[in-house]
């Protein structure tokens, strides 16, 4: 497992004792694991720190799955989210990957099956960083600025997209 | 009206009024005569003394008597309950008319037959009773519909309120999956444990596991059930789903030395429509046919496919020389969670979204059987 990057997962699921076993074994995997027990806390959490990856259950009190995931996603553009949904909310899971979800999941979810999708998402979040990363790049090199300001905004870029 | 009817301006004699008059009357009769007999109501009427003078061809098919094995007998003998039939002709001797519901009479091969009777005195010219006129309608239809109004609400609450706990099942299934995935976890990680202790919580624990996904399964099904969604319209070819689906079963299908037989029409099957609830129900209705089949114990197994097309319908038979269904299990396949496989190896909710979803499809779904030969399901599905 030590090839694999650290992904940094934030769950976000009411169902306390469901949390608290899944971070168990996501973190036994490898995964870097927060758990939060509703959207504003996640959103809290996010506000401050990191992700490349939200598990978010959909059906929550107070701010649902699709709000969860539309908030997060404008304090980090590239996160992935995985929403996790009852078969009866299949249309509103639609309505979620309308919003730009990765994936929704069938609760009860199948571990492996998650585990997966995680690492796909995180793929896909790398992807879209450094596509963006590069676009950003080359706009900086067409502008042709000098030497200096090119390193100040590559800095810049480097805090925002959180590429070391 | 025919011409030679009407009188011209010369005038009658009295032979010709009469003649013509007996015309009239002949024809008014057999007018009369036609809508009776065609009536699905069984209608007789009586002399005043109870004796049946006329007795319809409604009757005949509601209680199996011809119309001259009962004329000259008396009325009431056709009733179950002689006595209160002759109370309701003297009714209706005194009050003009007399009514029962659901009244019963006896069929010729000696069940009840129920009718709502609304009896009439007929009055000679004189105004002296005559006889009575009975007209009986079947309850029987009528009632079935009535309980089949009542079953489709029972089983659509029964949906409902399983689904909504399916819903609350849900969660804690997950946890307790979650927690089984953890402790296998551990148990993998522990040090200096018995291997034979090991052992013992690898297996329990795949044993939680398996249950885990059993309930998912249920509660999966009973939420697809439930659900209210439009089906799908893509273009699809049934014989490439079928063979799919034979093949994802194909382990089982080995596994019990079943031969799957593919009597398709030539060419490609093409259709639009839902894959995904045809899979469904192609899964439900081979995986029926193989259990049918097994339970049966003999060799020579088969599940034969066949397709075939009628103009704007598709017909896929899947048949199976296995137990076929005793006319009891006829009564209930339909119920949901009623299941003749053992625990744990079927829901009880196959048929009932097969049927379901074939509604849902705007289709067909029927079934042949016989105890000891085994049952062919049918479904016919529009083209387009």
């Amino acid at each position: 497992m030590n090839e694999k990057p650290d992904i940094r997962v934030l769950l976000i699921d009411d169902e306390e004792t469901l949390v608290e076993y899944l971070s168990k074994r996501l973190l036994r995997e490898g995964f870097m694991v927060k758990a939060t027990f509703s959207g504003e806390e996640a959103v809290e959490v996010a506000a401050g720190e990191a992700f490349d990856v939200a598990v978010v259950d959909l059906k929550m009190p107070g701010i649902d799955g699709v709000e969860t995931q539309e908030k997060l996603k404008k304090i980090q553009p590239f996160l992935q989210s995985i929403v996790l949904t009852g078969h009866g909310a299949v249309d509103t899971a639609l309505e979620s990957g309308r919003q730009d979800a990765f994936k929704y999941l069938l609760k009860p979810i199948e571990y492996d099956n998650l585990v997966d999708t995680i690492k796909a998402a995180y793929k896909k979040k790398v992807e879209l960083q450094q596509a963006k990363f590069q676009q950003e790049v080359d706009e900086i090199y067409r502008a042709g600025m000098g030497a200096r300001g090119i390193k100040k905004a590559m800095n810049k870029l480097r805090k925002i997209y959180g590429i070391e | 009206m025919e011409s030679n009817d009407v009188p011209n301006s010369r005038s009658e004699t009295t032979s010709e009024v009469i003649a013509r008059l007996e015309r009239e009357c002949s024809r008014a009769r057999r007018h009369l005569a036609t809508v009776l007999e065609n009536s699905s109501d069984m209608v007789f009427a009586t002399d005043a003394d109870g004796i049946l003078v006329s007795f319809n061809r409604g009757g005949e098919r509601a209680i199996g008597y011809s119309s001259e094995q009962v004329m000259g007998r008396p009325a009431r003998d056709l009733a179950a309950d002689p006595s209160e039939f002759e109370r309701l002709e003297a009714l209706s001797r005194t009050e003009g008319r007399a009514t029962h519901q659901e009244y019963p009479f006896r069929h010729k091969d000696g069940h009840i037959v129920r009718f709502d009777l609304s009896l009439i005195a007929i009055t000679d010219s004189d105004g002296r009773f005559a006889g009575t006129s009975s007209v009986c309608r079947d309850t029987a239809p009528m009632k079935k519909f009535h309980d089949d109004l009542i079953r489709v609400d029972r089983l659509a609450e029964i949906g409902r309120t399983a689904s909504g706990i399916a819903h609350e099942i849900n969660n804690p299934v997950a946890v307790i999956g979650e927690i089984s995935g953890w402790i296998e976890a551990v148990v993998g990680d522990a040090k200096g444990m018995a291997r034979e202790d090991r052992e013992e919580l690898e297996t329990a624990v795949q044993h939680i596991v398996k249950q885990v996904k059993r309930c998912r399964g249920i509660t999966r099904q009973l939420l697809a059930y439930a659900r209210d969604s439009e089906p799908a319209q893509t273009s699809l070819d049934v014989h490439e789903l079928l063979r799919e689906t034979v093949s994802f079963l194909n382990p089982e299908l080995r596994h019990k030395d079943i031969e799957a037989v593919f009597d398709f029409m030539e060419g490609s099957l093409l259709l639009q429509s839902d894959k995904q609830m045809l899979e469904q129900i192609f899964v439900n209705l081979i995986s029926n046919a193989i259990h049918a089949v097994k339970e049966k114990g003999e060799a020579g197994g088969r599940v034969v496919l066949k397709t075939s097309r009628d103009g704007s319908t598709v017909q896929i038979r899947v048949s199976d020389n296995g137990t076929g269904i005793s006319e009891e299990n006829q009564k209930r396949m339909y119920d949901l969670f009623f299941t003749t496989k053992p625990a744990g190896k079927g829901t009880g909710l196959g048929l009932p979204i097969c049927r379901d979803i074939i509604g849902k499809l705007g289709g067909e779904f029927s079934f042949e059987t016989q105890v000891g030969e085994g049952t062919t399901f049918i479904v016919r599905l529009p083209t387009g």
